[in-house]
Parts: C-alpha cells; structure tokens; sequence
C-alpha cells in the first residue's frame, strides 16, 4: 500500500516574528522552522496504517531548500522516502496554487491514500489537502479519528461539531485529513536519525510541473501584528439588570456563549 | 586503554608553558554529526515536552515506566556505546549536548541517565574485553539492562581506595566470592548490572598484596541485596540505594580490566563520566536563566519590571556569563577527549568543580530574583536548588578534586591521584609517591609564555591570563621550594593553587572559543561581553587567589577550627558574661 502524508514546514511556535519589508509575509532570515504540528498526527496514522497494511510512506513536502530538514525529521521518524517539491515561493502561494503543484508532483505515483494534517500552524487554510484530493478525482474525508482499511476501500470516523461522529466508507484511492491530539506524535529514534541519510529523497522543481500560475484564487496582500487593546466595562445596576448585561455582551459581543 | 595520553593543557600551564596549540582553534564538529546531534536533541525535546513532568517525577520521586521506555525506543541508552554494539556511537562531544539536554528538562531522569551511561556503561567501553562488551553493551544500549557503578561504602567515601569489600578466588578459581556493602548507589534499585570495585590478593613482585579490581556484578545473582530508595534532597527522580553482597559468585570472566587495577579503572571512568556531569549543569543553568528572565520581565515594582533594576541586571548578566565559560570549558574538554592524544583529566575536574559551582550560584540567585515565590513548592525554584546542590558531592566532591588539581598539576604529567590518596592516608610512607616534583622547573618571569595572535577584541584579557599563567607558575615552584613533600597535607595553599587553575583554564576557554568564531568570521556580538565579563571576573579571583597564597589567615583558621572542635560547639556565650 502506497501511502502519501503531505508535510508542511512552518515557523517554530515561540518564533520572534517580524513582518517583512512588504507587509505581505515574515522575515524568514532569522526564524526557525519545523514540522507543522498537525502534520504529525498525519504522519503517525500513515506510518501506523503502513506497520499494519505492509505499506510504504512518502512525505511530501514544498518549499525552498530548508525544508529538506523536516523531511529528514520525518524519515527519521519513520517514512520510507520523500518528495522534495522545490519552490522558493511557497509562502506566499494560496491553497489552491500549492494544491495544483503537488497534485501535478505526485500524481504518477499512483498513491492509493494521501493523508495530511488538519490544517498548518502558519496559514491554517486546512485546504491544500482536499484540493489535491479534488484536483486528482479522489474522495476525501477531513478530521478524521479513526481508520479501517478494508477490501479496496477505507472505513473512517470523522469527529463532527457538538460531539457527534460519522462513520463512512471511501473506496480507495482516497484522501484524508487527520484530526490532531489522538496519539503520540512520532519521535525519531537514534537508529532511524542514522538511516534517514540513505532513504532517497526525490527532488521535483514547481516550476517544471507545468502548472500555470495565474496567481491564484487567492493573494496575501496585507499581514499585521494584532493591536492591543484593553476596554473595561463597568456594569451598574442590582445583581438582575447586572447578569442580564452581562450575559449580553458575552452573547453579542465577546460572543462566547 | 591503549592510547597514549601525554599533553596536557593544564598540567603545562602549571609549569609556565602555555600550550596555546592544544586548545586553539577551539574544536568544531564536523557538519554532518551537527546534523545528527541536532535531530537527537529534537527527539528527546519533543519525548521530553509531552512525557516528562518534573513535578511529579520529584514528588513520586520515581520515573514513570513510560520516560523509561521511550529513551530505549529513542536509544538514548546506547549514546555511549559504539555502533558495532548496537549503540548510537555519538562523540563525547555529542553525549554532553544530549545529557545537558536532558538535565535541562529533569535533573533525576539526568542522575539515572549518567550513572547509567556516563559510568556504569563507560567502564565497561573503557575497559570491556571484546567477550564482556559483546555480552553486555548491546543490553546496555538498547536500555534492556540499567547499569550502576558501586564504589563507595560506608568507611570509604572520598577515600576510594579504603574500600573493604573484598572478593575472594574460589577453589575451582572459577569465580571470586564477592562480600562486602557498597552506598549511595544510584539506579542501586533498578540496574541490572554494576561495575563494583574489591579488593583481591595479587601476587606481585613476589609477594601477595591486597589490590583494588573492577568487576562486572550481575545484581540479580543470590547473594545480592538492594537497600530501600534513600529519602533525598534532590534528584529525586533518580533512585539511590545501598547494595549488600554476601557470597555472591562472580565468574571469573566478569573481572573488568587487569586485576589489581580497579583503581586506575574507577578513575578513568569518573574522569571522563565526570564531563557528563559538567554538562547536565549547563542544561541546569539554562533552564533556571530562562526562568529567571521571563520572571524579571514580567514582574514589576516600583512601576517597573524587575529586569529594569541593575541589582537584577548583575545577577542574570553573571549567570549568563557562567553559563558561557562552563559551556566553553566543557566542549573544549569534550573536543580535546574526542581528538585523543590529550591527557583532560585535570581538564574534566575542573568542568565538574566549575559547573556544579555555578549551577548552584545559579539556582540560588533566580530564587532570590524570584523573592518569596522562590521560596515556595508551588514554583519550579526550590526543586531546582533542590536538584542542584548534589553535583557538588558526587563523582568526586569538590573538594577532593580541587586536591587533585592542584598535586596532579604540581606533580607533573603522568600521576594519579591515586598516589595522592595514598600520600594523605600515610604522608609519610607517601612522600615518595610525590616524586619528581623536586626536579619542577619552571620558566622564569622574563621567558614568560604568552598566547599568540589572540584577536584584539580580547587583547587585554589574553594579556591579564599570560600574566596570570606567569604567576601561578611562579606560585607553584614557590610553595615547592617552601614546603617540600609536606605540600600534601597544605590544603589551604592547594585550595587556592586549584582556584588559580580553575579560573585560568575558563579564560583559555573563553578566549579561543571568541578567537576561533573571529577567525572563522562568525559574529562574536553576544559572545564579546559574556567573555569579557567572564574573563575579568575569573582573573580578579586569580589575582585573590595568589595574594592570599602570602598574606592570609590560615592560622587563625586553623587555631578556630581546633578551638571549636574541642569544645564541641561555640565557645563563646556573649549575652551571659559579666
């Protein structure tokens, strides 16, 4: 069974972000990068779908020359091998754009399931996944939190909003998205920081897919630090008129209830 | 042990010659095991943030079966094992890296780790006959078995070579009767093996003599028995108990190393197990810095935040500048053990004395930044002074390793201290252990040595330590000719001798670690002022150090000590005098 896990590098969760000198993305000079988080939790089902279905993972990864370090984390932890898609213009491109050049990569490899995580720490579309999986004429099944492979097909139950589940079957090829936080996110062990080297690591260039960029469905024009800003709100009245104002502005405004 | 080790840094330094080419340039990792090391150090940190909670590893005082298994699954067992005995065959530069790391997140599962790897392993990869490290290394690497290292007993703490466990030849002369109890013996409850040191009868040069020799003990033989975990300050995570043998049959393959030649085996293992330890410091110190400063930001008084006061600013600017000269000093000890060829064992000494120091000034001035937060058990500080202060007991206290820098560095290459402890426990059978000290010839102050070509932003510093060199060589021939043999037992003056050394081997540290990042024109901008804060530091202490060789109260000291002792407690009952 040939399994796909498309991985996503992303700025480190404590990075020191400063806008670049456009206002259009970060600085990148000075930040770390590593796995997106979520895409770990893909990572673990692929490899735990391959331990049980004698398969072959392949991380699939886009983005400029450093990223090659998260797909050596990954073989560390566990795949087999990897595409490296190199494209210096990854940050900037939108979902579907990132989508059109991964599915033109990977679409003779024949996968028979392409996972990914949940949605990246950086951009957190949560999209590239399902329009590969469009893009390529696959079905596709997103939060998923549990899998079955059975004759030809793949039984999943996707996690849905208020506590409810759905249980449904997908005829493979297939594409899922998986929900994180259900298992231990894989470590890479010593032996397998040692093998990782001699895994092979295909190297695809974006711009000789023959994909056209038509500048997407979708263009990042403006980033901005979040404003501060505090407001405090006194509300006076006896303890009735004061719940009551309160239960509207938490409603209304704050909208958390 | 077949390598030939004869240079030594420090213990030129002691006779005025600065050998700058052993420690310039300051050693480098090639790419390729940066590489391996980096991704070492993420497996254990992303393992360590979701498994590793060191609040409940201290109040359980157990680590839980889960961080166990997953430093097997990551292998973290076979660092110090070779590759050809399934272990990961890391350099002791890349071993320190990961145990600073793992002492960064628990110092007890470090405790564990280190008195697995750093010693119960080590004797064995130092030691081990290609029969006992195919047997044993790859169950020590894969975590399988734990390992321990048994020296110490109740009437042999520092003086480890007045150990009264004995082990006797049977008849068959197939295995030793082992029997005797050894303490403090950390993974004593948990290791499957240890490396315990008796003594034997061995024939030489004509007669039988007791001697000190190495063996590998399996600890689950009949005959041996474990003590209850000690009730303990800190480290408590890590499990501490005595082992009793009472008959217990060692086969005779299981002798580690020549027999007679335990001692030599125990401190070949302590001196490079020791830079494990310096290491785990570092990871302590940087820990108890990130605390500190996110405390000092964050709170405020006076309308201003802690980190805005100068009395704040000294402490963290201290610490940091600590953190780098025990950093510097470690991986150049690490680099020069993984080069070869070069004697550090007064080089890892000093790492162990130096940064259980400064972890322990550390852990003590982020409780103080922290004020009565620090004093409480809801926040991490007293854990951290807790765990912090054991370092400077174990694998060889402070105290008696600032002995043996100062004798081994008097004394010349090529000496042990075990001639020192023999000397102390008969000074006067042990004044001919000392030899070739008579002969000491030091450079005088005209030929002064000096370090070359050091880049001009540590011009002075480099300048301060060639005449600090000067003079502590100067010192060591003084108090030769003025004590002769008896220097031994002067441990004022050698206390002060080892401070001289300590601190002039941070500056030589510090100063190629700067002159090699100049001269590899890599940005020396954070590195400049923790050097130089460090280096001034470090020199002024020398400076102390030597005037008080002359002028001092040692008599006093002394005479109060005496005083005290015979009267059992303070003499003086001030309020009640009439």
């Amino acid at each position: 069974m040939k399994i796909a896990i498309l991985l996503k590098q992303v700025p480190v969760k404590d990075a020191m972000l400063e806008l670049n000198d456009s206002g259009n993305w970060i600085e990148e000079d000075d930040v770390q990068f590593e796995i997106n988080d979520s895409d770990h939790y893909g990572l673990a089902e692929a490899l735990n779908i391959a331990k049980e279905n004698e398969g072959e993972v392949t991380v699939v990864t886009m983005g400029p020359d450093r990223v090659k370090d998260s797909i050596k984390q990954a073989l560390a932890k566990g795949a087999h091998r990897a595409i490296h898609i190199d494209d210096e213009e990854v940050s900037s491109s939108d979902p579907l754009t990132c989508a059109k050049i991964i599915a033109a990569a990977i679409k003779d490899e024949n996968f028979d399931l392409i996972l990914s995580g949940l949605q990246s720490d950086d951009l957190g579309f949560g999209q590239t996944g399902v329009l590969v999986a469009e893009i390529l004429g696959m079905p596709h099944a997103t939060l998923v939190v549990e899998t079955e492979i059975l004759d030809g097909k793949i039984k999943v139950k996707r996690e849905l909003e208020g506590g409810w589940f759905q249980n449904v079957e997908l005829p493979l090829p297939a594409m899922l998205s998986i929900q994180s936080g259900l298992t231990d996110i894989p470590y890479a062990t010593i032996k397998g920081i040692m093998m990782a080297k001699k895994k092979p690591v295909a190297e695809v260039e974006a711009d000789d897919l023959g994909v056209e960029l038509d500048g997407g469905a979708f263009k990042l024009e403006k980033i901005y630090t979040p404003v501060k800003s505090k407001e405090t709100t006194v509300f006076e009245g006896d303890a009735d008129t004061i719940v009551a104002q309160l239960i509207d502005k938490l409603k209304n405004e704050a909208k958390v209830l | 042990m077949k390598n030939e080790k004869t240079e030594s840094f420090l213990k030129s330094l002691f006779a005025g010659e600065i050998k700058q080419e052993i420690i310039f340039p300051f050693p480098q990792q090639d790419a390729e095991e940066q590489e391996n090391l980096q991704m070492i150090l993420q497996a254990w940190q992303e393992f360590a943030r979701d498994h590793v909670d060191a609040v409940e590893i201290d109040k359980n005082a157990e680590i839980p079966e889960v961080v166990m298994q997953g430093m097997r699954e990551i292998g973290l067992f076979g660092l110090p094992v070779s590759d050809e005995y399934d272990g990961a065959g890391v350099s002791k530069t890349s071993y320190c890296r990961v145990f600073e790391e793992i002492c960064r997140y628990e110092a007890g599962i470090a405790v564990m780790f280190g008195a697995h790897a750093s010693i119960g392993t080590n004797g064995i990869v130092l030691f081990g006959t290609e029969k006992q490290k195919a047997e044993y290394l790859p169950k020590l690497a894969s975590g399988e078995y734990i390992a321990a290292f048994a020296l110490t007993e109740p009437n042999a703490g520092s003086d480890a070579a007045g150990i009264q466990t004995k082990a006797v030849l049977n008849e068959k002369k197939t295995a030793f009767i082992l029997n005797g109890s050894k303490i403090w013996i950390s993974n004593g409850g948990i290791a499957s093996i240890a490396t315990v040191f008796a003594k034997t009868v061995v024939h030489r040069e004509g007669e039988d003599k007791e001697k000190i020799t190495a063996f590998i003990v399996d600890l689950n033989s009949p005959g041996v028995s474990r003590g209850k975990p000690e009730h303990k300050l800190g480290i408590r995570g890590s499990n501490t108990t005595s082992l009793n043998f009472d008959n217990v049959l060692v086969p005779v393959e299981n002798v580690l190393g020549p027999m007679g030649k335990g001692f030599l085996v125990a401190m070949e293992t302590l001196n490079t197990g020791r830079l494990g330890l310096a290491a785990g410091c570092i990871g302590g110190m940087k820990e108890l810095l990130r605390e500190a400063t996110e405390h000092a930001k964050s709170r405020e008084q006076f309308n201003k935040s802690l980190d805005q006061f100068e009395l704040i600013k000294d402490k963290i600017a201290r610490i940091a500048s600590d953190i780098y000269a025990t950093e510097s000093i470690v991986y150049l000890t690490t680099g020069l053990h993984d080069k070869g060829g070069v004697d550090v064992s007064l080089e890892s000494a000093i790492c162990k004395i130096f940064g259980s120091e400064a972890v322990w000034n550390t852990a003590d001035e982020v409780l103080q930044i922290a004020g009565g937060l620090g004093y409480s058990a809801e926040y991490p500080y007293e854990r951290y002074l807790r765990d912090a202060r054991i370092h400077r007991i174990f694998e060889g206290t402070n105290e008696i390793l600032r002995m043996f820098v100062a004798l081994s560095g008097i004394q010349g290459p090529g000496e042990y201290l075990k001639n020192v402890g023999k000397a102390l426990r008969n000074p006067i059978k042990g004044f001919g252990l000392l030899t070739g000290f008579a002969a000491h010839k030091v450079k005088d102050s005209i030929s002064m040595d000096h370090l070359k070509d050091v880049c001009p932003d540590l011009k002075s510093e480099a300048e301060q330590f060639d005449k600090l060199a000067a003079r502590l060589a100067a010192i060591t021939e003084k108090v030769l000719m003025k004590y002769g043999k008896k220097i031994i037992l002067k441990q004022f003056i050698l206390q002060r001798i080892a401070n001289m050394a300590i601190n002039l081997f941070g500056m030589a540290a510090v100063i190629s670690r700067v002159d090699t990042r100049v001269k590899q024109d890599k940005s020396i901008e954070h590195d400049l002022p923790l050097a130089k804060l460090f280096c001034n530091m470090a020199a002024s202490r020398v400076r102390r150090e030597a005037r008080y060789i002359n002028r001092n109260h040692d008599k006093q000291r002394a005479q109060i000590s005496t005083m005290i002792c015979e009267n059992n407690k303070y003499p003086i009952e001030m309020l009640l005098e009439k």
